[in-house]
């Protein structure tokens, strides 16, 4: 396979992963504050 | 293909038991806590990380590496390998910061460093990326022991990629970072060894040192002696302009975090060391000793070009050192030189796996996905994080094709877009989460820009790499710096939190004033500071003592007080110890080939780093001392933070008990 595709997908994985990572923090802090939105 | 004796395969096994069985009695210690399955709980003498760090970096791939680089330019090839001299600064800057922040990593740190929803993002961005780079990292060290495996028997690669890994995972997945750090120990006396015998085998073999400057300058090759041999400077294959780049990217790195791909293991070994004067030993001793393993090998490839000077073949001459090992050494000791490969391939193997499942674990699983776990399922997640990364790096390192092409590429990619910023967050109080986002957001792209995409459409020439270094670096900040300075600083509460641990050197002006006003940090008279204070403009305290006694040049008493400040103490540290670190590579090199600057310079770098010793030890020595009684109480309220059991960040009040300010 050629070096320079093959590097495209590799790093591009890496970038997906932090993607995924960053959704996953938004995730939790969407949820934390609606928890606390919803506190009295 | 290498010929086995029994007695070869004798020490191989001899090797092998004692570097699997050792780190399996550490088992019991590992399962007790998170802390202790990923940073061994805190309390390792400097001597250990030192060794990890040196055994960590000495990777099936960096022989090839460093022959790769030595064999094409000579000596001058060496500076390729001095970024590792970041640790030179590091150690005396970045590393004593986030020592007292008491992350356990780098994704940890951003919610230290920055609040809110940007540092979560951060973090989050941080770990997915960790995550991927050292799964990565597996793949390509993996394929690396995979081509020495075919070298030696003849085997596919795919059996040296996955059945080292594999045994090294046994003892990663029992006994975590205790597995690691006690294996490290133990395979990095065995490595250097290797390196040392092997490289001096090699350097005989070529007719000795001698014979071998004799037979360079019959060739008309002396200049690969000469690690200053410049062909001008911007033109040619090793301009002046290329090294001083090289220079700044390694030193000024130091002051920064994550500025180079180590940086992430290093963090994890600061944290695991006992004080903060025990991690910065750790790093230190452990990037000195990896310079000293590069005049080694060095001196060895300098040997192997003139005994085999017309290849030219990367693939064929970055063996070289290998073949020096395989085809140089009697029979019986080739299995000892076996298992040291073994040595430096499990230690790299094992770092990085537990690394890796310290992001997913710490970062992901246990503050976005289950923050109530207990310390037994967080122990149990990062097994199984551990199992995953082994056999995702069988998938990436059937992928490679060039150990070379994909080490510098991800080197570069690493350094060029987010070296500044992993800098500013560090020095500059302004500097905020949206513009450290941005600077990784838009690295991938602008490098696929300048390397492929604008040359391949002839919108740029095809630049040298350091010229890339520089205009990736500008372009970077045209993205970062309006993403910074067009959104809101920091919260005050935050920074001057923030500011209270860490006590950051650099621009910390406004954060400094407010932590003074709330009275949570005391006024700093040293002449630095104020020298410091009056190039920033501000103005004097008016509660500010005058000094009553005349400070000595160099200053070796300390109260802890004094000592969390940047002195000038700190700055003769910083200024010597890259001197310190050049010294080593260069001067041994030319003594291990018997020149008589070597000597010189030898004995002149031995020198400094006494001096070094003398002036900074004491300053480390207080501050570490007043740190190690307060770090329980506070590891505690890390600790809540991390679950999420405080809500926001309080204000840090006038009379809010004293935080920890050493480290």
């Amino acid at each position: 396979m050629d070096r320079g595709l093959v590097t495209l997908i590799g790093m591009s994985i890496a970038y997906v992963a932090s993607l995924l990572g960053m959704a996953c923090a938004y995730w939790a802090w969407r949820k934390r504050r609606s928890g606390k939105d919803g506190q009295p | 293909m290498t010929q086995f004796t029994a007695l070869d395969w004798l020490w191989t096994i001899a090797y092998l038991l004692l570097m699997v069985g050792g780190p399996l009695f550490f088992y019991k210690l590992a399962r007790r806590s998170e802390s202790d399955f990923f940073l061994a709980g805190r309390g390792l003498p400097w001597w250990l990380p030192a060794s990890s760090v040196f055994s960590t970096h000495t990777a099936t791939d960096t022989p090839m590496w460093v022959t790769g680089v030595v064999y094409a330019h000579g000596l001058r090839g060496l500076w390729y390998t001095f970024f590792a001299a970041w640790t030179s600064v590091g150690a005396f800057v970045s590393a004593r910061m986030f020592r007292r922040s008491l992350a356990y990593t780098q994704a940890e740190w951003q919610v230290v460093r920055f609040g809110g929803l940007g540092a979560e993002l951060l973090r989050g961005w941080l770990a997915g990326w960790q995550v991927f780079m050292n799964m990565f990292i597996l793949g390509w060290v993996g394929m690396a022991m995979g081509k020495v495996c075919t070298l030696a028997f003849g085997w596919p690669e795919w059996v040296g990629l996955v059945i080292p890994s594999t045994i090294t995972a046994v003892y990663t997945l029992a006994a975590g970072f205790w597995g690691v750090i006690i294996g490290d120990f133990l395979q990095g006396i065995v490595a250097i060894w290797a390196v040392v015998f092997v490289s001096i085998v090699g350097v005989v073999a070529a007719g000795g040192a001698t014979e071998i400057t004799a037979r360079l300058v019959s060739m008309g090759q002396e200049w690969r002696l000469d690690p200053f041999a410049f062909t001008g400077w911007w033109s040619g294959e090793f301009p002046a302009a290329w090294w001083l780049t090289m220079l700044v990217i390694a030193v000024l790195g130091g002051f920064g975090m994550g500025t180079s791909i180590d940086w992430y293991v290093e963090a994890q070994r600061i944290q695991s060391s006992r004080s903060l004067r025990d991690a910065c030993y750790g790093i230190w001793a452990g990037g000195a000793i990896t310079l000293v393993r590069n005049a080694f090998w060095a001196a060895a490839i300098i040997g192997f070009f003139v005994m085999l000077p017309n290849l030219t073949s990367v693939a064929e001459y970055e063996l070289g050192w290998f073949r020096q090992g395989f085809e140089l050494l009697p029979a019986g000791l080739v299995g000892v030189f076996f298992g040291a490969i073994l040595a430096i391939h499990f230690s790299t193997i094992s770092s990085h796996l537990n690394l890796g499942a310290l992001y997913f674990t710490r970062d992901l699983y246990q503050r976005y996905l289950n923050p109530g776990a207990s310390e037994r399922r967080l122990v149990w997640v990062g097994r199984l994080a551990t199992f995953v990364l082994l056999v995702g790096s069988f998938f990436y390192g059937l992928m490679m094709e060039e150990i070379t092409q994909w080490l510098i590429f991800a080197l570069w990619l690493m350094m060029a877009g987010v070296w500044l910023p992993n800098i500013l967050q560090v020095v500059w109080w302004r500097f905020n989460a949206s513009g450290y986002l941005a600077s990784w957001m838009a690295n991938l792209g602008l490098s696929w820009l300048v390397v492929w995409i604008l040359p391949s459409f002839g919108v740029i020439p095809s630049l040298p790499d350091y010229l890339q270094f520089w205009l990736l670096m500008a372009l970077g900040a045209l993205v970062f710096l309006p993403a910074t300075l067009l959104t809101r600083a920091e919260d005050m509460d935050h920074l001057v939190r923030y500011y209270v641990m860490v006590r950051p050197i650099g621009w910390w002006g406004p954060v400094r004033r407010e932590a003074l006003r709330r009275g949570l940090v005391g006024e700093d008279s040293t002449p630095i500071a104020t020298a410091w204070r009056d190039a920033a403009g501000e103005p004097a305290s008016p509660r500010a003592p005058a000094p009553s006694t005349r400070r000595p040049l160099i200053r070796r008493t300390w109260t802890p007080e004094a000592a969390g400040g940047w002195t000038r103490e700190d700055w003769i540290a910083v200024f010597v110890s890259p001197l310190v670190f050049a010294g080593i590579l260069i001067g041994l090199t030319k003594l291990l080939l018997l020149q008589m600057s070597g000597l010189w310079i030898t004995l002149a770098t031995a020198g400094g780093a006494v001096f070094l010793y003398w002036v900074i030890d004491p300053k480390l020595r207080a501050v570490s001392v007043e740190y190690e009684t307060r770090q329980a109480v506070y590891l505690a309220d890390l600790e809540k933070q991390h679950r999420w059991e405080q809500a926001g960040i309080p204000s840090p009040q006038p009379k809010a008990a004293p935080r920890p300010r050493g480290g």
